[in-house]
């Protein structure tokens, strides 16, 4: 069976390097010889309802609100994720999955309603290391955050992280992300999978059941580098 | 106090920071003129004919060929090397005040006030890409900035600007009198969705047309470069001699050739002049690392980093990579996954730097073999006796530059 990415609106959501999560993705799943594919859809594309992993990145206003708009037509991701699919989304993309986000112009967009969480304007950009906890067996977590908005649970949800420093979803909420069955979600670029490697490789075994060992020290090496630095 | 007193004080200042070697001494005499006369850069352009130069990419190499085509007519004044914040402004126009010209380069950001300092006669905007993330803004900000100080431009001021890049034309192209230039440039990363409207801008032509549904479309341009063929409106034709390699360089040449031309200087003298200017301020300088011989390149983001590895393909087999990230790089590396490292497949590459390990990631998933190394002196050491193109981020190449041969 071929394990099927699909990369959404890269054009759109693809402002801080996240087009590089699916790049590892599909490194790793090829290093360890697992059949998959990755489906790249652009603005005019139709979004594929039946693959395995969907990701987002982040973007500007405007982008992030027209791939909003690409995204809600025939609620392909409400589809997808029916069909058993499951959801990666960085930043803008993590917003967009939420019921609200704001935008420029003192503007409310209302989300995709895929995920009880809204965004709105935080006083002061996020901007810097992001380091947290992650509540998912997996090990520390690291990533660049630049974001202005603040994304809050309107649900009881389980964040991805416990921040140790930087911010994450916001001022005073100690947490960065999402996860649940289906999505898992961070405000961290780097992009988010070069720099964990045991992220990119726990949301791929979700899907695929225990993954074989991989021998790619550069990523350890890497998100060594990064936590050391940001404590 | 007077304001020549005031520069040679501040002169004596910079001239001592020189003397002790704490820097080029540049940034001490404008902030010391600025500090003491608020309203220099003003005073100073009074009575001057003066171009401002701005980009995300290619300010520094334009701005020096600008300058040395008016230089063929004129005396003129410049911050070539690069100073392109309030104090470099102020520095730059302290010098030489019998000068008629000033051609300065100008940080996007700091535009809307070089505007309003200066009264420009002319105004080059080139790009407007990512840059910097985590310390600039995202690219649609910037371009709103530059549209609003446009709107404040003397009326007689002439605008050259890029008609391939949408952020430029959309914060020039309300101004009454613009020069528009084309060099050809296929699609933009940034320019997914209209400046205008914010819907997603069709791009068409394989990238090299753009419209979009609010109106909003890409000009005719009036100067087009073709090769190295520069065409202008009135069948004006001249062939574009660049001292300096790459597309870029070429491109940037052809817009000081129309640059000088407005000011009187001839297509074929202004070529002639550019074609002398071999390296700007370390760009394209040699360097010697014990044994080997480096060409000193500079990249700084995706799209420049773009640039360079186009430019540098037809170079030395071996490359040397450094990348940090600090203030002045940006410190969010996450850029460097918007660049296809592919045209390094065949070389032979060697990373180091502050960030040599998210290089390194990068490579290895764009399967770029590699290796990693502790400093220049010991990639050096790897490379041994050959010449070899060292490509740096912003600090690592300006610390660089200043060992380049002169």
């Amino acid at each position: 069976m071929t394990f099927t990415i699909v990369h959404l609106l890269p054009e759109l959501l693809g402002t801080y390097g996240d087009r590089g999560n699916v790049e590892i993705l599909s490194w790793r799943l090829k290093a360890r010889e697992v059949a998959h594919e990755v489906v790249t859809i652009g603005v005019g594309d139709s979004i594929p309802t039946f693959a395995d992993l969907y990701l987002l990145g982040g973007g500007e206003d405007d982008a992030q609100i027209a791939a909003l708009e690409i995204l809600g037509k025939k609620n392909a991701l409400q589809s997808a994720l029916k069909n058993g699919g499951h959801i990666f989304a960085v930043c803008a993309g993590f917003q967009i999955l939420g019921m609200q986000f704001p935008a420029s112009g003192d503007r409310t967009i209302a989300g995709l309603g895929l995920a009880g969480i809204e965004t709105v304007s935080a006083k002061h950009r996020s901007v810097g290391e992001l380091l947290s906890r992650p509540t998912v067996p997996i090990e520390m977590l690291t990533g660049f955050e630049n974001h202005g908005g603040q994304t809050r649970f309107l649900d009881e949800l389980q964040p991805l992280g416990h921040v140790v420093s930087g911010i994450g979803n916001g001022q005073g909420s100690n947490v960065d992300g999402l996860v649940t069955s289906q999505i898992v979600a961070t405000y961290m670029h780097g992009p988010a999978f070069a720099r964990n490697p045991d992220l990119a490789d726990w949301i791929l075994s979700r899907k695929l059941g225990k993954l074989p060992a991989l021998s790619a020290p550069i990523f350890n090496d890497l998100h060594d580098e990064r936590v050391s630095r940001a404590k | 106090m007077k304001l020549r007193v005031i520069i040679w004080f501040a002169n004596f200042f910079g001239a001592i920071s020189r003397w002790t070697k704490r820097g080029s001494g540049v940034m001490v005499t404008g902030r010391i003129i600025l500090k003491l006369q608020p309203n220099a850069v003003s005073l100073l352009s009074n009575k001057r004919k003066v171009i401002l130069i701005s980009g995300t990419n290619g300010k520094t190499t334009t701005t020096s060929l600008i300058y040395s085509a008016l230089s063929v007519k004129e005396k003129v004044v410049s911050n070539y090397t690069g100073a392109n914040l309030f104090a470099g402004l102020a520095a730059a126009l302290s010098k030489n005040l019998s000068a008629p010209m000033a051609a300065l380069e100008v940080d996007e950001m700091v535009m809307p006030w070089a505007i309003r300092q200066t009264n420009p006669e002319m105004v080059v905007l080139l790009n407007l890409g990512r840059d910097q993330l985590d310390r600039l803004s995202e690219v649609r900000f910037v371009a709103q900035k530059w549209r609003d100080a446009l709107a404040c431009l003397p009326k007689q001021c002439l605008i050259l600007a890029d008609a391939d890049d949408p952020f430029v034309v959309w914060a020039a192209v309300d101004w009454g009198n613009v020069l528009w230039f084309s060099s050809g440039a296929h699609g933009h990363i940034d320019a997914s969705t209209c400046p205008s409207c914010g819907a997603v801008l069709h791009w068409s032509e394989n990238g090299a047309n753009y419209s979009c549904g609010c109106g909003f479309e890409k000009p005719n341009a009036q100067w087009v470069l073709v090769g190295d063929e520069l065409s202008g409106p009135q069948n004006q034709n001249v062939k574009v001699l660049s001292g300096i390699p790459g597309r870029a360089a070429l491109s940037n040449a052809a817009r000081a050739i129309v640059a000088a031309l407005y000011f009187g200087v001839s297509m074929q003298g202004s070529s002639a002049a550019i074609s002398k200017v071999t390296s700007i301020d370390g760009r394209f300088g040699k360097l010697k690392i014990s044994n080997t011989n480096f060409r000193l390149l500079l990249s700084k983001n995706p799209a420049s980093w773009r640039e360079t590895l186009a430019t540098s393909a037809s170079g030395p087999t071996s490359v040397l990579l450094v990348v940090n990230a600090n203030t002045q790089d940006g410190k969010d590396t996450s850029w460097l996954w918007d660049v296809d490292f592919t045209p390094l497949k065949q070389r032979y590459v060697v990373v180091t730097g502050e960030r040599r390990l998210d290089v390194s990631a990068r490579l290895t998933v764009n399967e770029i073999p590699h290796h990693v190394v502790a400093n220049e002196s010991a990639a050096a050491t790897l490379l041994g006796e050959v010449e070899a193109d060292l490509i740096a981020s912003y600090t690592a190449f300006h610390r660089l530059a200043k060992s380049v041969a002169k």
